[in-house]
């Protein structure tokens, strides 16, 4: 009896054992493959690896933007059980300004992960990892810093929370700055949280280029703070403006004011953001009558003393009436230049025909784009002669019935002082490697030869004399020859000219005889004044004043220097660098060719004190990569001074800022 | 009589060896489990402070006299019948089910400790001078005894244990002799009860076999009436009971009957066991290099889910030893049941079998798919200081009848 009791309680055992090891060996020999495929998929996860942004340099290296390593931190909510959260809560509430009740909150979202602060700086972020939450985890959210806030905002523009390119240089060139994101893959557990990297697996990621603008930052400061105290002083709605090199077409500043602050973006307005010298147009009027001008001494249809019969200021051409602000009965054609008179410059224009007066336009390269690299470009308004009224020829020719955007403005007249060549206007110099190279070389693009060298030359001779005895006499100065045309085009409004609003503009070009600088400068509806003899004359001449100051401070402390030079590098190859006292690196360190002995040596040097741009330019010629800590004056370096460097190694510079001393430059 | 003084002549290493071993592995898995877990990261201190705790309660017992088993029986069975009452009162919820009792800070299962009172109380009541298997007044005394905790135990509700004691009471009653009728009587209502739980047609269907087996056995017509009643009864109790059921543990019925309706449910631990399990190969992946694991997708997988780790981090050679020394020691206990003159102790014997046995076959079979979930742990390799007591309680008593088995002649 108990034997068969047995023998069925030994084969129920036996069967089960049996049927358990047959299933685990289906499931784990035979299927193992479709278990491990479901595995690997749920466990490994390939997350993108965010390239550091570009830099983006003014055209004498001085660093306007770049990145501040900000953490962000998240709280895994699955990790915290719900008797903790007060005190999580109390922890965060002690780093941050937030009352505990504000996280507390934050935890009672259902999701798994909240975010509970962003971006926190570099400092504040060791803080809070001394907390040492297990809940809590963190990722590096870098945050563009503009360093000049609202200097060149307008062309360097702003990027977006994910770092973005919104506008200006920062959307044109955001491919370019972006970088190439890396591939890594991540093993993440069932509450998707990053476990480990899978080294061998990770493409890492390729930084973006470093910009190097054409604008200067001295220059810009001069426009901008220049076009402030025009607004100011002549009660002016807004005002823009543009430096451009007439023998490249490189801009050297381009402002409009108001403007913003790209490290706030968002608090700004529409109008404020737009830069407004591409993308809003206006009448040129006056200024206009020197590029007909061109177009007809180019043709031959004039010459400069041949006397036009003006009208005494008043004159019916056609069905309509043209007259003149400053009357003359007779004038030569400079004086119709110098004294602007619309009547003179109908008459003569009446001497070209339209196809011809057309194509001069065109060829200055009014109603098309000037493909300047930033976003937003409008083409200005310029219809063809087959539509043109009886009256269109006439009022064209004072710069009536178009409209042109600033920069159209600038490089038509930048053609008519440089000997003829239209030049597309440039913003980038070149594009640098991280490490410091150049990666490409922006060449000055020629458009097109629109008058002959001849017709520019006369142009100049021209230009000088409207400042010399013209309207433009506010844009004198004693110790530089300039020349320009004044502008003041009444504003439509609703369709009708206003009677009190202006766009009063003046542009001008120094040195007469070898042009390097064209500036124009546009105000909005100045409430003083007026007139662009009145109003954005005096701005120009201002402008000028403190670019030839600027240009002779540079000047003179660059001979100053050659003497020093000679001394410093003596004694810098005289003893090794460490050796050197910081001060005295510091003198030479503006100096390339001294700067090259200093780093020659491959040794790397005491950065303290040092401000961040000056250390930047030191590291990069090292061809050591950096991070940057904090912003100001270099605190401390994760390289000992005088050890040897390795090619390529990172060194972390942690800056503080000092009151007394905030600006890098 | 012969005495032999060897060392296996007394204290059978067949037992005690296993038991050891798969402690270690429990602790092993443990450890693996909860590295990553700061919560519960001293689950394994405190499993090593219950092992050490359940091996000398494995030894006290091993050395009490043989014959106080008999006298601890009725007295154990009525302590657990008031503890799972008590637990009842005033025990601690823990994820759906008050199965706990707190004394001074130190928490424990009554349902485990109940196991020992019912086996004792079951195989005393069976091993009478007078009880004879054949009446159906001792086969409903013998179901009354062990059906009292199971009742008490579902309405913690603790489904995992209560088929535990179910699976107990049919093998003492076939252990002790029961005719092919008394098993059909015992086993229809529950056949019956499986059936309805898959739906109408299937309780119609299996009501419709136990009629037409029933018909074959010839009896007369009160009797067949009255168990055709109970199972009826059964059916429709059944449908009570799942009703009465915490929602998940109606899901994890359901989610046997199809797993792949709700993956990321009751489904999802299935479904991530056997992927754990499958993923681990012929020799795994390497203690603490099982991803799966360290990656957490099995929750609390230091209980219920334990020998998932072993299938992922030692494989199949792993997983085949942790079976091979079950069946070592289920072989070792089935051989002295054999062995053991005394009938009590033989059914003693094989109620521990039936415990090990049948959780044994329930938590493995749930992690490699082939039963339901149901919550209950993988005996001497789970994290829980109740079962591994109580487990080591078990052993020692087999390993007690096997010290004295030459006593009794």
């Amino acid at each position: 009896m108990i034997n068969s009791r047995v023998f069925w309680v030994l084969m129920g055992v036996s069967i089960f054992f049996v049927l358990l090891i047959v299933k685990l060996f289906d499931l784990q020999v035979l299927k193992n493959e479709e278990s491990v495929f479901y595995a690997k998929r749920q466990q490994n996860k390939t997350e993108y690896v965010k390239a550091e942004r570009g830099l983006i340099y003014d055209r004498n290296n001085i660093l306007l933007v770049y990145n501040r390593n900000d953490i962000s931190f998240f709280l895994d909510n699955n990790f915290i059980e719900a008797k903790d959260r007060p005190v999580v809560a109390k922890k965060l509430s002690s780093l941050f300004k937030n009352k505990p009740s504000h996280y507390l909150r934050m935890m009672r979202v259902k999701s798994s992960t909240i975010c509970v602060e962003k971006k926190v700086s570099n400092e504040k972020g060791l803080l809070v990892k001394n907390l040492k939450l297990p809940a809590l985890y963190f990722r590096e959210d870098p945050t563009r810093i503009y360093y000049y806030n609202s200097m060149a905002s307008h062309i360097i523009g702003y990027v977006d929370d994910k770092l973005n390119g919104v506008d200006g240089i920062e959307s044109s060139f955001n491919s370019t700055l972006k970088g190439e994101d890396g591939i890594r893959l991540i093993e993440r557990s069932a509450g998707g949280r990053m476990i480990t990297v899978r080294e061998k697996d990770t493409k890492p990621s390729i930084p973006g280029l470093n910009v190097q603008l054409t604008i200067d930052k001295k220059l810009q400061t001069i426009l901008e703070e220049e076009l402030i105290n025009g607004v100011k002083n002549y009660n002016a709605s807004s005002a823009t403006g543009i430096l451009m090199d007439p023998n490249n077409g490189e801009i050297l500043a381009l402002a409009n004011v108001s403007d913003y602050d790209p490290n706030n973006y968002s608090e700004y307005d529409d109008f404020r953001r737009k830069n407004r010298c591409i993308t809003d147009m206006y009448e040129p009027a006056s200024t206009m009558k020197a590029i007909t001008l061109a177009a007809l001494l180019d043709q031959n249809l004039c010459s400069e003393n041949e006397i036009v019969n003006v009208e005494n200021g008043s004159y019916r051409f056609r069905d309509k009436t043209i007259r003149d602000t400053h009357k003359n009965k007779m004038l030569s054609v400079r004086g119709v230049l110098e004294q602007s008179s619309n009547i003179g410059m109908v008459k003569l224009i009446q001497r070209m025909d339209d196809e011809m007066l057309y194509k001069y336009l065109r060829g200055f390269g009014f109603g098309t784009t000037t493909a300047i690299e930033l976003p937003g470009e409008v083409k200005g308004t310029l219809t063809k002669p087959s539509e043109w009224s009886l009256v269109s020829k006439a009022f064209l020719s004072f710069g009536y019935e178009m409209s042109v955007t600033p920069i159209q403005l600038v490089t038509a007249f930048s053609a008519l002082v440089n000997g003829g060549v239209i030049y597309q206007p440039q913003i980038v110099k070149r594009l640098l490697n991280s490490s410091g190279g150049t990666k490409l070389e922006y060449q000055r693009r020629e458009v097109r030869r629109i008058i002959s060298q001849k017709t520019s030359d006369r142009m100049r001779d021209l230009l000088a004399s409207v400042v010399k005895n013209g309207t433009g006499q506010n844009a004198k100065l004693d110790f530089v020859t300039v020349g320009g045309k004044t502008g003041t085009s009444k504003i439509l409004e609703n369709g009708k000219y206003s009677a009190s609003n202006y766009n009063s503009s003046f542009v001008g070009f120094f040195p007469v005889d070898n042009p390097q600088f064209v500036c124009l400068i546009l105000l909005n509806s100045p409430k003083v004044g007026g007139y662009g003899g009145l109003v954005a004359a005096p701005i120009f001449k201002e402008v000028t004043k403190r670019i030839l100051i600027s240009l002779q401070e540079s000047y003179q402390r660059d001979s100053q220097k050659i003497k020093e030079e000679s001394d410093n590098v003596q004694f810098i190859k005289a003893k090794s660098v460490e050796e050197v006292k910081p001060a005295t690196i510091k003198n030479v360190i503006e100096y390339h060719s001294v700067k090259q002995n200093i780093t020659a040596n491959n040794v790397m040097p005491d950065l303290k004190n040092y401000s961040l741009r000056e250390a930047l330019v030191i590291l990069t010629k090292l061809r050591l990569k950096y991070k940057i800590i904090g912003s100001g004056k270099i605190s401390s370096q994760s390289i000992v001074p005088g050890t040897q460097i390795k090619k390529g190694s990172v060194c972390k510079i942690t800056c503080t800022e000092t009151k007394n001393n905030v600006l890098i430059n | 009589m012969r005495i032999d003084y060897k060392l296996q002549d007394k204290f059978d290493l067949w037992l005690i060896f296993p038991a050891l071993m798969l402690i270690c592995i429990g602790l092993a898995a443990i450890y693996s489990s909860t590295i990553n877990h700061p919560s519960v990261q001293s689950n394994f201190q405190r499993q090593l402070t219950w092992g050490i705790i359940s091996v000398i309660a494995f030894f006290i017992i091993y050395s009490l006299p043989t014959n106080s088993l008999k006298y601890i029986g009725i007295p154990a069975y009525v302590l657990s019948i008031l503890l799972l009452i008590a637990v009842l009162l005033i025990g601690r919820k823990v994820s759906g089910a008050k199965s706990w009792l707190y004394f001074s800070g130190i928490g424990f299962q009554p349902s485990e400790f109940a196991k020992i009172g019912t086996i004792f109380a079951i195989a005393a009541f069976l091993s009478r001078s007078n009880s004879n298997i054949e009446s159906l007044k001792d086969i409903a005394i013998a179901l009354a005894i062990g059906l009292l905790p199971v009742a008490l135990i579902l309405l913690e509700p603790d489904m995992g244990t209560s088929i535990t004691f179910l699976g107990l009471i049919l093998i003492l009653l076939f252990w002790k002799g029961i005719s092919l009728f008394g098993l059909f009587v015992v086993l229809s209502p529950g056949f019956v009860a499986l059936s309805s739980l898959f739906g109408v047609y299937y309780f119609i269907g299996a009501f419709v076999i136990v009629l037409f087996v029933l018909l074959l056995f010839q009896k007369d017509i009160l009797t067949s009436g009255s168990i055709l009643a109970l199972n009826l009864g059964a059916g429709f109790f059944t449908e009570v009971v799942f009703k009465a059921l915490s929602p998940h543990q109606q899901n994890r019925i359901q989610s046997f009957i199809d797993p792949g309706a709700d993956p990321l449910g009751a489904g999802y631990n299935a479904i991530q066991a056997k992927v754990a399990i499958g993923s681990g190969g012929l020799f795994g992946k390497g203690f603490l290099a099982g991803n799966q694991t360290q990656l957490q997708f099995i929750p609390e997988q230091w209980t219920d889910f334990i020998f998932c780790v072993v299938g992922e981090e030692f494989g199949f050679i792993g997983s085949f030893f942790v079976l091979g020394l079950f069946m070592v020691m289920i072989l070792r206990i089935l051989k002295i049941a054999t062995l053991a003159k005394d009938e009590f102790l033989s059914l003693v014997l094989v109620g521990i079998l039936v415990i090990y046995f049948i959780h044994l076959m329930i938590n493995i079979g749930m992690v490699v798919g082939i039963m339901p979930i149901i919550g209950i742990p993988l005996p001497f390799v789970s994290y829980g200081g109740s079962s591994l007591v109580v487990n080591m309680l078990l052993l020692g008593i087999a390993a007690n009848i096997y010290r004295t088995r030459k006593n009794y002649t």
